[in-house]
């Protein structure tokens, strides 16, 4: 307390100094119109300055809520996506509905396997079971394999066991997509006949004929293919949507009515 | 002291009031306005407390603020010329600065020329700032600042002479 006392004392004709200056600018602000304005833009310069430093550290500081904001959204437009396809195709074993997503974060995911894995911060606590789909904001990524309490493990679609039924979005060609364990970046399309139009650019779908994906969504685009083959099918390479080097948000998707087909099935 | 003291206060009241009644009229073609106040701040002595000086820098300008409608400008001219004036003091006359009239006697007149000059100087640029509060008259303030400092050098250099050759 002693110091800061003697410290104002010290300084006592700094702090009067800038007490009287503030005193003049605002005998100065309030009494002269060519000051008011002026002083007024310098204030509104600082205000706005600060007020965007300030703003660009804030929303530095809630990018969390932010991102949990947005997960939360994006939950939201795929729930109302998914209604949409279902509400224009035909009714078939593929229109199933997907009435709940849940959304979940990547706590370990490869890419550099054969078989690759991708784990998942939600489990059976959360309503996961298996063989749920899986997709991120851009498409496909796999099937749920296994579940515990809190956690569940995905079967990539960079996993060469995994095989999902997909078309050829202009034809609706069917085909199914598998990989074949080298570039992370390239899934392959079997089953397509020679007889189909297949052009590189085509988009890639899911087809819907199973029971982990509802019917178009995105998978990938025809990089390149080869139509030498002897066995009448196409050779297609897809590029995929999905960053599977970045995953970090994925929704899992819930469909209501596999159960029932199922009993329909082994009937 | 206390004689010295009466006599220094009413030598202020004396320069105040020419200030008032005689140069607050006075525009030297169109462009000089003579402050000679400031000789007040020039001439304080530099054994006086240097708090009581910005204070008195305060009430004096804000006197000529009010009696020339200028809202504040002379004021804080003032008081930023009173502040600063012991830094001035000791780049101009560095170890000489603590004689109580340097200003006037015993030191170099180069010295005295310099200390003279940048207090009238600074006034001047703090009050043609304010006054035109623009960047794009930053030439003008520049002109204004140089003429009337010069002018008012001459003027309050001759005051000085006449109050303290007696």
């Amino acid at each position: 307390m002693q110091s800061i006392i003697n410290s104002i004392i010290k300084n006592r004709n700094l702090i009067i100094y800038l007490f009287l200056s503030f005193v003049t600018f605002n005998y100065l602000y309030n009494n002269s119109s060519v000051h008011y304005s002026g002083l007024g833009k310098i204030g509104t310069f600082i205000s706005g300055s600060t007020s965007s430093i300030y703003s660009y550290i804030n929303s530095y500081f809630n990018l969390i809520q932010e991102n949990n904001k947005l997960v939360q959204e994006n939950l939201e437009l795929k729930k109302y996506e998914s209604q949409i396809i279902y509400k224009s195709d035909t009714i078939d074993i593929s229109e199933s509905k997907t009435d709940k997503t849940i959304s979940a974060k990547v706590i370990l995911n490869s890419i550099n396997k054969s078989k690759n894995i991708i784990v998942i911060n939600k489990g059976e606590m959360d309503g996961i079971t298996k063989e749920m789909g899986v997709i991120s904001s851009k498409g496909v990524v796999g099937i749920i394999k296994n579940i515990t309490d809190n956690y569940s493990s995905i079967v990539s679609l960079l996993n060469t066991d995994l095989k999902i039924n997909a078309i050829l979005k202009n034809s609706s060609t069917i085909g199914s997509i598998s990989w074949n364990g080298l570039d992370p970046r390239i899934v392959q399309l079997n089953d397509i006949p020679l007889s189909s139009s297949v052009k590189i650019g085509d988009t890639i779908v899911t087809g819907g004929m199973s029971f982990y994906f509802t019917k178009g969504i995105p998978i990938g685009r025809i990089e390149d293919y080869n139509n030498t083959s002897l066995e009448g099918y196409y050779s297609i390479d897809v590029s995929i949507f999905s960053d599977f080097s970045s995953l970090s948000n994925l929704y899992i998707l819930q469909r209501t009515d596999n159960e029932e087909i199922k009993s329909l099935l082994n009937e | 002291m206390n004689r010295e003291l009466v006599k220094d206060l009413f030598l202020s009241l004396l320069i105040v009031l020419s200030q008032l009644l005689i140069f607050n009229h006075i525009n030297l073609f169109g462009t000089v306005s003579t402050f000679i106040y400031v000789s007040l701040f020039i001439l304080y002595k530099t054994t006086y407390d240097k708090t009581y000086l910005i204070l008195f820098g305060f009430i004096v300008g804000l006197i000529i603020d009010l009696s020339l409608q200028t809202y504040g400008a002379h004021t804080l001219a003032s008081i930023t010329v009173c502040y600063l004036k012991e830094r001035i003091e000791k780049y101009s006359f560095g170890v000489n600065s603590t004689l109580p009239l340097a200003m006037i006697r015993g030191t170099q007149q180069t010295n005295r020329v310099t200390y003279f000059f940048l207090i009238i100087f600074l006034h001047s640029l703090i009050y043609f700032s304010l006054i035109f509060f623009k960047f794009e008259f930053a030439l003008t303030i520049f002109l204004f600042t140089l003429i009337n400092s010069i002018i008012n050098f001459i003027i309050i250099w001759i005051i000085s002479m006449l109050i303290f050759d007696k």
